[in-house]
């Protein structure tokens, strides 16, 4: 009941971060200077009559607060009006991209964790001094090393080169450098915390129980590393988002971080509220999640 | 046939150059106790270790060192046959079960995990967890096995540590300090049960302590180590009653001091501090979690070159009533008067000048300094404060420290630099620069040695005879508070539940919970 209780007051407390959100996001789509009018009378030859006729059929001059209730009436009724660029309706502009960003960032985030715990756990288990460094070479790597650099390098050597993939649309490469960049911020801090419980005294029991060592790591020392593991599985998925944006656009993926770019690039007001809403609302959804997780793994907190 | 469970023949444990344990010998025979009692940093809890092999990462042993179980070698270098030893042969049982027990996991699946070694079938298994759960007396075996270890109090922790040895079928019983971090009461029953576990199943037991009540109840032989050797062994009651080494007589006079009769010379002062009907809330957690009351309906009166002992178990909020005394915690019920200032429930909070003339010292003297700052400049804070010009420091530190029965030398120094009993010494000078009426002592002795417990005491109780504060004294430790003290108050569940002389405490009959807490203690060594 008490569980209950509790992540409902998360939930709540989360989908009032989302509106904060939703609401910044709307009032600086509006502060960067010139709207879709100005950009479509620099194409196009409309004189001001005309801009000013679009302007009131788009609600343009309406008081930002009255667009903004307009907006979310619709927005909540499930409709997010029509791409002002493009005429198509948003709601199918973001259908179409939500799947390739989703499988995109779902199968980053899990290579990351793979190899972030795989590397952590192997070094503290055998101690090798390979694995070791490993940690701290994906650590510096994912630092160091900006994913879009990285990304134009790759296109580089394996598109241009070596012809391995192609230029425009893989999504091999993309997964390989946002994954191992997340894994570098995972790693070190997981193998610290491992490193540290492995010299606790409820790990010290387990040895003196004569437990294999296998499963004393499994059953003793993975689960003190789950809530960190969780907290910056937190951060990192937060920040995939930034990190798929850009790898999108640099492979030229049809995700959302696309969609979006496109939009704010031609103050395409409804896509840009729709996409940071959709992100938003994931982003709130993710750290729901991990919160649930941490809770229902440690007994302590389910109270 | 006569071949002892347990030999160990100069095992030498090194770190570097340095030798932290040194040439230690043992024999452990069946169905026998042995204790090794000395105080921290004596290598006992070391020598434990090395005999099943967990020595932390940086510590050797010599090879010379040999260590048989059963007459055979241990096989230190197969880890795969020490693993087989372990929890089966050999188990041990440690200090603190809170830390040692899984709390990822319920308590039956953590005895399982030793029990699935075996060849039982899991309903066997599900049998035999809570026959062990039963035989250690555990209520409700079967439900508590489905529990989590924080869902248990540390009495119980310890009883499923225990069950958890047990599970393996052991010959060689080791219980490093398996009743330090627990209270008192706590304390009689896990020893009790000990005793009871090792002479029903007759198994060599080796237990390990600084506690010679704990090892006098429960040791038929007692090996007394000190720096890394062993200076004295013998049968208990010998070594108890009449100990040969210099060391073991000090350390058992130690004990013995607090249990000789203490004088009540009562001097008739003002009062100083006077609570009434004093209630303390802790926040409740979340946002409609409603606040725990933590100590209920408490009267006390303190008096000039008093002292007042506070007794209770951990949680019964005798911390909480000394610090709302001290002003650090505001009151839900009831007023203190403090030095002539009344403190209420939203009331103003305790003027600067008497917070120093109100002075408080904790348990962990390591805590309580900064370890960045040399004792020195730690020491010239209360004066700075006071008021004191900076050139007369030096002198007033001098003095303080000599007071406390430290050198001048040691301002130089930094906390990690001094002993457990120096750095109290340096937190009573500390409280002490500040001319205080009143000194509120938290646990002051209990993170401390025995033999230091005593000295510490002692400048205690001479501080006060020379300069006349009135005390304030929290403890858990029956002989302790009662030696100290003048007036004892019983706290428990957040009520004051008995007052009484100290030296009453034993002598007439008291409230059921007083009588309690003074059966459950270990026998003290008579005097």
């Amino acid at each position: 009941m008490k569980f209950l209780a509790a992540a409902g007051f998360d939930i709540g407390r989360m989908l009032i971060q989302a509106l904060g959100i939703v609401v910044i996001v709307f009032l600086l789509a509006r502060v960067v200077p010139g709207d879709v009018v100005d950009l479509k009378a620099i194409e196009g030859d409309l004189n001001t009559a005309q801009q000013q006729a679009m302007r009131e059929q788009l609600g343009l001059d309406q008081p930002l607060i009255v667009q903004f209730g307009q907006w979310s009436w619709r927005a909540v009724h499930g409709d997010f009006g029509e791409s002002i660029r493009f005429g198509r309706p948003v709601g199918d502009m973001v259908r179409t991209a939500l799947p390739v960003t989703l499988v995109f960032a779902g199968l980053s985030f899990v290579l990351a964790l793979v190899l972030a715990i795989g590397i952590a756990v192997g070094a503290v288990m055998t101690g090798s001094v390979v694995l070791r460094s490993l940690v701290d070479i994906v650590n510096i790597w994912s630092i160091a090393l900006p994913t879009f650099c990285i990304g134009v390098v790759g296109i580089l050597i394996f598109s241009v080169w070596l012809h391995w993939l192609p230029v425009v649309g893989g999504m091999l490469l993309p997964i390989l450098i946002i994954g191992i960049d997340g894994a570098g911020q995972i790693v070190k801090p997981l193998h610290e915390e491992l490193r540290e419980a492995a010299t606790s005294a409820h790990v010290r029991t387990a040895h003196a129980k004569g437990l294999s060592p296998w499963r004393i790591t499994v059953r003793h020392l993975l689960p003190t590393a789950v809530p960190v593991a969780l907290a910056l599985s937190g951060l990192v998925l937060a920040g995939l988002i930034a990190g798929t944006l850009t790898m999108e656009v640099l492979f030229g993926l049809p995700g959302l971080g696309s969609l979006m770019l496109n939009a704010i690039q031609g103050r395409d007001y409804p896509v840009i509220q729709a996409a940071i809403l959709v992100t938003a609302i994931g982003l709130v959804v993710v750290n729901a999640l991990t919160d649930l997780l941490h809770r229902l793994i440690d007994p302590r907190l389910s109270r | 046939m006569n071949m002892p469970a347990l030999s160990i023949r100069n095992l030498v444990i090194s770190k570097g150059q340095r030798r932290l344990v040194d040439g230690v010998s043992l024999t452990l025979a069946k169905g026998r106790t042995l204790g090794i009692i000395g105080e921290s940093g004596s290598g006992k809890s070391l020598t434990a270790l090395a005999i099943t092999n967990l020595l932390p990462d940086g510590l050797t042993i010599a090879p010379t060192s040999s260590i048989h179980v059963d007459g055979v070698a241990l096989p230190a270098h197969d880890a795969r046959a020490m693993r087989a030893l372990r929890g089966a042969k050999i188990a041990m049982v440690f200090q603190d079960p809170m830390a040692c027990l899984n709390p990822f996991m319920r308590v039956g699946t953590q005895i399982d995990e030793i029990l699935a070694k075996g060849a039982l079938a899991r309903a066997q298994r599900t049998a035999r967890i809570v026959e062990l759960l039963r035989e250690v007396d555990l209520p409700d075996p079967a439900t508590l096995a489905r529990r989590y270890p924080h869902e248990l109090s540390g009495g119980q922790q310890q009883r499923v540590m225990l069950a958890m040895a047990l599970a393996g079928e052991p010959d060689i019983l080791i219980a490093d300090e398996p009743t330090s971090a627990l209270d008192a009461s706590v304390q009689a029953e896990i020893v009790a049960l000990l005793a009871l576990l090792q002479a029903s199943r007759q198994m060599a037991m080796l237990i390990i302590t600084h506690d010679l009540a704990v090892a006098g109840a429960l040791a038929h032989d007692l090996a007394v180590m000190r720096a890394g050797q062993i200076v004295e062994t013998g049968p208990t009651q010998a070594i108890l009653y009449a100990p040969q080494h210099p060391y073991t007589a000090r350390l058992v006079a130690a004990r013995r001091t607090l249990v000789s009769d203490t004088s009540d010379a009562s001097i008739e002062g003002h009062c100083l501090v006077e609570v009434n009907d004093v209630a303390v809330d802790y926040a409740g957690r979340g946002l409609f979690g409603r606040p725990f009351r933590a100590v209920q309906g408490a009267s006390l009166r303190l008096e000039r070159g008093r002292t007042l002992g506070l007794l209770g178990e951990s949680g019964s909020g005798k911390s909480t009533l000394a610090s709302a005394v001290a002003g650090l915690r505001p009151l839900a019920e009831g007023r203190i008067g403090l030095l002539g200032h009344e403190m209420r429930p939203g009331g103003p909070a305790l003027p600067q000048a008497l917070r120093r003339r109100c002075q408080m010292i904790f348990q962990n003297p390591y805590g309580a300094l900064n370890p960045r700052l040399d004792i020195a400049r730690a020491l010239s804070e209360p004066l700075a404060l006071a008021g004191v010009p900076a050139r007369e420091h030096a002198a007033r530190i001098v003095s303080a420290l000599r007071d406390v029965g430290l050198e001048p030398e040691h301002a130089a120094r930094y906390p990690h630099q001094l002993s457990g009993g120096q750095r109290q010494r340096v937190c009573i000078a500390r409280a002490l620069l500040c001319e205080p009426d009143v000194l509120v002592c938290d646990e002051v002795v209990s993170a401390l040695d025995m033999t230091v417990q005593v000295q510490i005491l002692q400048l205690l109780k001479e501080l006060q005879l020379k300069r006349g504060f009135g005390m304030l004294f929290i403890g858990h430790d029956i002989d302790v508070v009662r030696w100290i003290s003048d007036e004892v108050l019983v706290m428990n569940k957040g009520r004051i539940v008995d007052r009484c002389a100290a030296h009453e405490l034993g002598a007439v009959a008291r409230d059921a919970y007083t009588q309690r807490l003074m059966a459950a203690r270990l026998s003290p060594l008579a005097a």
